[in-house]
């Protein structure tokens, strides 16, 4: 997979790209009883693959819902491909291809009758919902099968249904909620590399909501991170990669030396069970463990790059690291 | 996809090489730039879509059943009476036009509505799939308001549609102009009634069925709500009668053509309120109540409203407004994500 990201222009708070897919301004969205699922969010998303990633109540889903026109905000504003989000919901939703993340198919009907009437449902007419169908199901990678029963399918095949279904009406932007949920990791491979190919050669944007950062990371340009509501960061995903790795480092014995050596070099290592961790920053840093290694005389068992699971990444933005204060503060 | 590769699609423009544009273009992805249309012309989409569904079409054999047995039913009274028309010798109706028949209508409608509202909405609710609607270019309000249009349409299809053929099956045995006159100025009344109960009856059974994504559930509460207030309204009319001491309830057949219900009343003193206002328990009773109210004249389906006509007629608007705001407000609180 290739990251397309350095071409573009990273995306920052507080400064829309102009043709901006998605833009909002100060959102929030507070519900009754004090919960604040969005607070004061500021984000602008270019055209590409985006990842909007966060924990399980990040308030993706609530997003999701006022980029749709469907849930009005407390505060702030957003728009969708230059639409406002409040005043030109239907306008929107004619333009934007939905792909919930729960189960949303009809057991009992085919694929093409179902991808077929949500095409009529997109504003299609019936010859052009019938040949749309027929297409997005075939992009999506179903043939012969999309004349059987959906009850039938396996779960990779219902994920790709929901996909046709959400391709169907011709949009600009697609969200896709956790579109790999319940996938095995083929189906999650096939199912990212699709969504790859949709927003590479389709001409389409994407925001895919995941919480898994890894996956996004494949197939994204720019990764959106939201936690409790708030934005923590929005970058290119090189940067985003840069900034949350880092390298392990076990040595057979001598850990102890080998963190004061690290430190004295200015890499602020890091202690966890017996490796140590340091901030990677580029091909310099093997190099520096690699002497400091060599200088100290240690037998070293493991070096491997690592990436930061989300956890790790919502702790660095709270400046709370667990492992890692170093790539904090260098942040 | 490697299959996708394999299978250039002839719209997309012809594959350019990779050193005169940089970009490799047989991709396979059209755009669509049709026509598109609006909210209003989706909603009807969603509507002649719910109709078909309504009746088993584009479902499978299984689906049609039901639909077509109550819908079988429901014209053997038509056929009877013209039979009856051609072998009597005074060419005489035996099915009035406003009430058709009582007893077969309530109960093929009670069937139908029990199974077949389900079908328009708890099955939708069952999968989840509203979601896909609302993020599709129409509002909130326009789902139940299609499904709404859409079983109206299909009850009167139940209800018009046998009427129209007891007006054919008279008609066309009818001799001289005047006869047929009379049967036109008949049958409109008849129309009109059955226009009331379609609305009201599919109101009600789509606003039940919404109730529950469980189509078993839905179909039961449909069932027992219609059998059960239709059966409670007669024999609180039953019991007041008797507390009244108003007469005693008579089996039909005593007193003129059956009409297809089970007690008329012989009324030799006054009738307690209570024996008129029994029938506004039940839709079908409260509808039969509005038929009389208006000028009905075939004996209806219990006791007649006596003076309490506008209450019958409130009572129905009643049944019709919570059945209608309920419906709308179910869906107002469906999520989405």
């Amino acid at each position: 997979m290739t990251h397309r990201a350095s071409a573009r222009a990273a995306v920052l708070p507080g400064a829309p790209a102009p043709g901006a897919v998605i833009d909002t301004r100060a959102l929030t969205k507070r519900y009754p009883g004090q919960v604040i699922a969005l607070d004061e969010l500021t984000v602008s998303v270019a055209p590409g693959v985006t990842g909007l990633v966060g924990a399980n109540g990040a308030g993706k889903s609530t997003l999701i819902k006022i980029l749709l026109g469907l849930l009005v905000p407390t505060n702030g504003s957003a728009s969708v491909l230059g639409h406002d989000c409040e005043r030109d919901g239907e306008q929107i939703r004619s333009l934007t291809g939905y792909m919930p993340e729960h189960d949303c198919l009809q057991p009992d009907v085919t694929a093409t009758e179902f991808v077929t009437h949500l095409g009529r449902m997109s504003g299609l007419p019936p010859t052009a919902a019938k040949e749309r169908a027929a297409e997005s199901l075939r992009h999506v990678g179903l043939y012969e099968e999309r004349y059987r029963q959906i009850g039938t399918y396996s779960t990779g095949m219902k994920q790709r249904v929901k996909l046709a279904q959400a391709l169907v009406g011709d949009p600009r932007l697609l969200l896709l909620d956790e579109p790999t949920i319940g996938l095995d990791p083929a189906g999650r491979a096939a199912m990212l590399e699709l969504i790859s190919r949709i927003g590479a050669s389709f001409g389409i944007s994407i925001v895919v909501a995941s919480h898994l950062l890894g996956e996004l990371e494949q197939i994204c340009d720019h990764i959106v991170a939201i936690d409790a509501g708030k934005l923590l960061r929005a970058d290119t995903v090189t940067s985003f990669t840069q900034a949350s790795q880092v390298l392990v480092i076990e040595v057979e014995e001598g850990t102890g030396q080998l963190l004061d050596e690290l430190a004295r070099r200015g890499l602020g290592p890091k202690a966890q069970d017996r490796a140590v961790l340091v901030r990677l920053d580029g091909e310099g840093t093997y190099d520096a463990v690699r002497d400091a290694v060599a200088d100290l005389g240690l037998p070293l068992n493991r070096m491997e790059r690592r990436r930061h699971r989300i956890e790790e990444l919502f702790q660095d933005a709270a400046a709370e690291p667990s492992e890692m204060t170093g790539a904090a503060d260098a942040r | 996809m490697p299959a996708d590769a394999a299978r250039p699609t002839p719209a997309s423009p012809p594959p350019v090489t990779a050193a005169a544009s940089g970009v490799i273009h047989d991709l396979g992805y059209r755009r669509y730039d049709g026509r598109r249309l609006g909210r209003a012309q989706i909603a009807r989409a969603l509507c002649w879509h719910s109709l078909r569904s309504a009746f088993g079409i584009g479902r499978g054999v299984k689906a049609k059943i039901i639909p077509v047995i109550a819908f079988g039913i429901m014209c053997l009274p038509a056929i009877v009476n013209a039979v009856a028309v051609a072998t009597s010798a005074s060419h005489a109706s035996i099915v009035h036009y406003d009430t058709y028949t009582s007893a077969v209508r309530v109960l093929v409608m009670t069937i139908f509505i029990a199974a077949q509202a389900p079908e328009l909405v708890s099955r939708d609710l069952r999968s989840h799939v509203l979601p896909l609607y609302f993020s599709r270019p129409i509002r909130r309000i326009d789902y139940p308001l299609a499904k709404l249009a859409a079983f109206i349409l299909a009850c009167l299809i139940m209800i018009e549609i046998p009427e129209l053929l007891l007006y054919l099956g008279t008609v066309l045995q009818a001799h001289g102009l005047s006869a047929i006159w009379a049967q036109t100025r008949g049958v409109v009344p008849g129309l009109l009634v059955g226009l009331m109960w379609a609305v009201v009856l599919a109101a009600i059974g789509l606003a039940l069925a919404s109730l529950s994504g469980r189509r078993a559930y839905a179909t039961g509460t449909i069932a027992i709500f219609f059998f059960l207030t239709w059966t409670l309204a007669r024999l609180l009319s039953h019991i007041a009668a008797r507390v009244g001491g108003a007469g005693r309830p008579v089996p039909a057949n005593t007193s003129g053509p059956p009409h297809g219900h089970i007690f008329v009343f012989v009324r030799p003193g006054p009738v307690p309120a209570g024996v008129h206002l029994a029938g506004l328990i039940s839709p079908f009773t409260a509808l039969d109540g509005v038929r009389e109210w208006l000028g009905g004249t075939t004996p209806g389906i219990i006791a007649d409203p006596g003076g309490y006509g506008p209450a019958y007629g409130l009572m129905v608007l009643v049944f019709l407004g919570v059945a209608v705001g309920g419906l709308i407000a179910r869906y107002r609180k469906v999520g989405i994500a």
